[in-house]
């Protein structure tokens, strides 16, 4: 039996290492995959907590894994576009590191 | 109560039913727009004379009131509530005379968007007489910040060369007072439950403790607006650059604003912290007499130099307000209408000078006198009354001041009177340099030979001022009397604290 | 108001209409020729004014408020408040784009702005953080595209991408956060939440530290969609490059979700760390002012200035916020729902003139703008009356804002902060006048330029704003009053 904070000190460092990525990376594609991790994590956290209260409570629930499930949903949406965007910003520019997209400033 | 029956209602909103009227006329017809502000603009001053009417001049309590619950906000009710003192009803008569003067000044000078101007004008007016009529301190705050837009647009718009940084100062020096007003009028009306004047000023135990940051809030806003010195630098900028019909009311009403808010709100509201700062703004105020004459003898545009005049003039309207006597108090006021008509004319003629030459600088003119005899002789009236002349207005109102604050017990010493004194003498060297250097000595530039005497319309500006000018000059009476009995009151409610506190 | 008991279906009813708006917008786009395609802006405005119409009529709150669909949504005052608000938002916007060539002939264009609305009245009445993450994510994805949406122009695209990964990042955080929630009470629904830190849920007492961590961390996400600063960089970037329509849209409607959302978890969920949080919303609201009206003095684009003015606008709003966390009843978030009404009406028309002129110009510098008043006084005095009310000059209804705002503060005991306020008015007018200056100012090389033509749907919203304007402020009770209610039922909590 694995105990709580082992989950969610998994989760906790998939955080910090996806919110790393997010600020660290100047490639949009790297900064969604940190993005993504950063999901995972959450959806860890969801999981193991869901995992407990059901030892915890007597009747039987499913809001962490439904949480979980519309997460996933929502995630390949907002890559789907994100990516769509990516290719987009591309074809045009022949880039995708953030810090050359700069015709935006003032 | 029937509210079309009353007089405020229609001194008030007159012109803003005039702009709205004009504000329907096409612009290309100019003479329909001019003459429609003007009509309004008249009304205006025959309903501010149904007004005096039926004013009852023995009272000093608040007339005609009207008071209508408009919003409510936390549970406190906002009026909307107009009355009428003496003094109010002095302001608004001022307020309604200048501007069709004003208005008339501007017959000829303004050409371009001469229906915006109208407009403006014309709203600029409710805004005025809304912030001298209002009895509620929310609607007050909403008229006083409203009159800074139509006079932004008139600098900003129809100003000379540096219009536009003059007018933003003007509106950022002006709003940055204004807003910790605003602070300090939320907060009173939270703590008291209202914001009508008269239910404040029957609690104003219930921010006693506070008054003192209360009544530096207010002073900030009035100060800024009147200007007290070391505040005033914005109003050289803004009068220069502002067209003349601007700079009159500019001078001639807006900075009563300043004095006004000072008298009716800062005074009753908080008086044990006005005994306490009275020494040091009539020192202010002092400081302010003898730099703004310093600095206008120094001047070398006409336009700059009648501009310092007023921080001068304003400085003595100020000590009359802090000594806090009932005859320097009741001086003040009769001086503010003073300086509306005195300055007003002399930005008047100014102006009319300087649609001749289009030029302010003093240098360029000299010797006139011949040139433009009806000019040079009302400009002479103009400038005596200003320089406080025996027999002129400006005489009664200083003289009164400087009398009644000599033992004023609320300065404590006559220095402040005497400094002051020094200030009478001053205004008259500089007022008088400026009209030796228009028009006196040998002509000295010869395109100055060809430029054209006033016009009807110019003297049908000129007249009707001095005519006042000297009425109040000769027989200043009938005004004291209305101003008395308002003031009296108004320090009935004011020295019982100073008792208190010595 | 409203009956007393409401069916599931009627309850919905705005979010119905908003779906079969969508639907309806994409059948027509794919019957209809191109030519009639421009009149899709029509058909979105005047179908989100029937949903209005029928929502006012069928789907009035009931008298307390009720959790429906199974504990998802809660129906209150202000649910349905903000609901019409978004509406609004949605109709004015859809006036905006109509006429402008590439964007009024896509049904996309309308429908992802539908959908989006339809994530917004979510978000304002969703009362379970499962439902609440839905929501806020149907909102933002939709928006996304919108602002990435003209392809061609590389500035929109790159404005899209942009937000859309500090949106990603920063609901990623926030979901952190809500999944901690979820561990620490063992429930979703908002409402059951703070009981749960007590462990009244069958779970252990949660250590008061950690409530507050997971607080701030969903403040993060709930500090990007209000546009607070430090979370507040996307703005100028975004504003500047998506579709001015898009930027005006982003700026109202979908700050004013993200605000009620923002009072309905913080009341609601935290209401025994009300003191931290209004700290913590305190210091928000100063950077946001701070930041937003300074770096807006340097500004010389003016979707960027108005970016940097929606940011000091929510730093004001803010100050509402933190006054009810320091307990000042409910005049707090009636003064922030006021004002976001005022807001609402005066950057719908700020932006819908910004639209109008940069398409009939082809620019969005303020020199441009020298001039405007001889070539479009209509545009000119709808920008002024908007600007004006930004600045909150009396009678409009940004000034009416701020005194509640302010008053509200001061209330709540945090004169410290409305002072800031108030200094930071001052610096936000010196930029506002700015605009209204070179709008007004003489330019004698514009003389033989042509009048401007404006369509008349650009009119419509512009003269429909300007009036909004000047009712908020000067008819005052009935907005205060609604705003009231949305405030009240934001505080009751059972």
């Amino acid at each position: 039996m694995i105990p709580l904070s082992w989950y969610l000190m998994l989760a906790a460092a998939l955080f910090a290492i996806g919110l790393f990525g997010v600020l660290a990376r100047r490639n949009a594609v790297a900064v969604l995959l940190g993005i993504e991790l950063m999901l995972n994590a959450v959806n860890i956290n969801l999981l193991a907590f869901w995992h407990r209260s059901q030892q915890l409570s007597a009747e039987p629930h499913v809001t962490g894994l439904v949480f979980a499930a519309i997460v996933f949903a929502v995630a390949a949406a907002e890559t789907a576009v994100a990516l769509a965007l990516i290719i987009s910003v591309y074809r045009r520019r022949d880039t995708v590191v953030v810090d050359e997209l700069d015709l935006l400033r003032g | 109560m029937n509210l079309s029956n009353n007089p405020l209602l229609w001194v008030t909103f007159l012109p803003l039913a005039g702009a709205l009227l004009v504000a329907l006329l096409p612009d290309a017809r100019r003479s329909w727009i001019r003459w429609t502000a003007m009509a309004a603009a008249l009304a205006t001053f025959a309903a501010s004379l149904w007004l005096l009417a039926g004013f009852d001049p023995s009272s000093g309590q608040m007339q005609m009131v009207i008071q209508v619950p408009w919003l409510r906000v936390a549970g406190i009710s906002i009026d909307f509530a107009l009355g009428v003192d003496g003094i109010t009803l002095l302001m608004v008569l001022l307020t309604a005379f200048l501007v069709p003067l004003a208005m008339l000044s501007a017959w000829s000078g303004v050409r371009e968007r001469v229906k915006g101007f109208m407009i403006l004008f014309l709203l600029l007016e409710t805004g005025l007489i809304g912030v001298f009529l209002a009895l509620d301190l929310v609607l007050f705050y909403i008229f006083w910040e409203f009159t800074l837009v139509p006079m932004y647009f008139l600098i900003g718009l129809w100003g000379y060369s540096r219009r536009i940084y003059a007018a933003l100062k003007f509106f950022i020096f002006t709003m940055f007072g204004s807003l910790l007003m605003l602070l300090a009028i939320i907060f009173m009306g939270l703590q008291a439950g209202t914001f009508n004047y008269t239910d404040l000023l029957a609690q104003r135990e219930l921010f006693a403790g506070a008054q003192l940051w209360l009544f530096f809030a207010f002073a900030l806003a009035f100060a800024i607006k009147v200007p007290m010195f070391p505040l005033h630098t914005w109003l050289p900028d803004a009068h220069v650059e502002a067209p003349t019909a601007g700079s009159v009311i500019l001078a001639g009403i807006m900075l009563k604003m300043g004095a006004y808010g000072f008298l009716r709100y800062n005074l009753p509201l908080f008086p044990e912290a006005t005994l306490r700062a009275a020494p040091w703004l009539a020192g202010l105020a002092v400081v302010g007499i003898l730099y703004g004459a310093a600095t206008a003898f120094a001047q070398k545009d006409a336009k700059r130099l009648v501009a310092y005049s007023s921080v001068s003039h304003l400085g003595f309207v100020m000590l009359g307000i802090f000594a806090l006597t009932q005859q320097s108090v009741a001086g003040g006021v009769l001086q503010m209408v003073n300086h509306g008509l005195s300055t007003g004319a002399l930005f008047l003629v100014v102006g009319m000078l300087y649609e001749r030459r289009h030029t302010r600088d003093m240098a360029a003119y000299g010797g006139i006198w011949k040139v433009v005899p009806v000019l040079g002789a009302l400009m002479l009236a103009v400038v005596l009354s200003s320089a406080a002349l025996p027999g002129t207005n400006g005489f009664v109102g200083e003289f009164t001041i400087l009398l009644g604050s000599f033992g004023a017990p609320a300065l404590g010493t006559p220095w402040f009177a005497g400094l002051a004194t020094v200030g009478v003498i001053l205004a008259a060297v500089y007022l008088l340099h400026l009209y030796e250097r228009l028009f006196l000595g040998p002509l000295t530039h010869e395109e100055n030979r060809q430029m054209p005497d006033l016009n009807l319309r110019e003297v049908l500006i000129l007249v009707p001022i001095l005519v006042m000018v000297f009425w109040i000059g000769l027989y200043p009476q009938p005004f004291l009397d209305l101003i008395n009995p308002s003031v009296e009151t108004l320090l009935q409610s004011v020295l019982p604290a100073a008792v208190a506190m010595h | 108001m409203g009956n007393g008991d409401i069916s599931p279906l009627t309850a919905v009813l705005p979010e119905l209409g908003l779906l079969a708006l969508a639907a309806i917008i994409l059948v027509l786009d794919l019957f209809w020729d191109r030519k009639a395609r421009a009149n899709l802006g029509w058909v979105t405005a005047g179908g989100l004014l029937l949903v209005a119409v029928l929502s006012v009529f069928m789907a009035q709150p009931p008298e307390t408020p009720t959790l429906i669909w199974g504990g998802m949504l809660r129906l209150d005052g202000a649910s349905f408040v903000f609901r019409m608000i978004f509406l609004a938002g949605a109709a004015i916007t859809a006036l905006m784009v109509s006429e402008n060539q590439r964007l009024s002939a896509q049904g996309e264009f309308y429908a992802l702005m539908l959908v989006s609305t339809l994530g917004m009245s979510l978000m304002a009445s969703a009362a379970d953080l499962v439902m609440l993450y839905l929501a806020i994510e149907t909102t933002s994805i939709p928006l996304y595209i919108l602002s990435g949406f003209l392809l061609r122009d590389q500035k929109s695209v790159e404005a899209g991408l942009k937000y859309l990964l500090y949106g990603a990042m920063t609901s990623a955080v926030m979901l952190y956060g809500f999944s901690l929630l979820y561990g620490f009470t063992g429930t979703t629904q908002i409402y059951d939440i703070a009981a749960g830190f007590s462990g009244q849920n069958g779970l252990p007492a949660v250590y008061p530290a950690a409530v507050i961590g997971a607080m701030l961390l969903v403040l993060v996400g709930f500090g990007f969609k209000v546009s607070a600063a430090p979370f507040h960089f996307w703005a100028p970037d975004v504003y500047e490059g998506a579709p001015t329509a898009v930027a005006g849209f982003l700026s109202t409607a979908s700050k004013a979700a993200g605000f009620v959302v923002l009072m309905r978890v913080l009341s609601a969920a935290f209401s025994d760390q009300a003191l931290v949080w209004s700290g913590v919303v305190a210091a928000l609201s100063i950077g946001s002012m701070v930041v937003g009206n300074f770096l807006a003095l340097a500004q010389k684009n003016i979707k960027r200035l108005l970016a940097y003015s929606s940011i000091a606008q929510a730093g004001y709003m803010l100050i509402g916020v933190a006054a009810a966390g320091a307990g000042g009843e409910s005049l707090p978030y009636t003064a922030t729902t006021y004002y976001l009404l005022a807001y609402l009406a005066t950057n719908l028309a700020a932006f819908g003139v910004v639209a109008a002129v940069s398409r009939l110009t082809g620019s969005e510098q303020i020199a441009d703008y020298r001039g405007l008043n001889q070539r479009a006084p209509g545009l000119s005095l709808a920008l002024a009356v908007a600007v004006l009310s930004l600045g909150g000059i009396p009678p409009f209804a940004g000034f009416f804002g701020k005194v509640v705002v302010f008053a509200s503060g001061i209330q709540a005991g945090l004169t410290w902060l409305v002072i800031i306020g108030i200094l930071n008015a001052v610096v936000g007018l010196y930029y506002y006048l700015t605009v209204l200056r070179v709008v007004y100012q003489r330019a004698e090389e514009v003389e033989g330029e042509t009048p401007l033509a404006i369509p008349a749907a650009w009119k419509t919203a512009a003269v429909l704003s300007a009036a909004g304007i000047v009712a908020i402020g000067v008819l005052f009770l009935p907005w205060y009053n609604l705003s009231m209610q949305a405030a009240s039922s934001l505080l009751t909590f059972r």
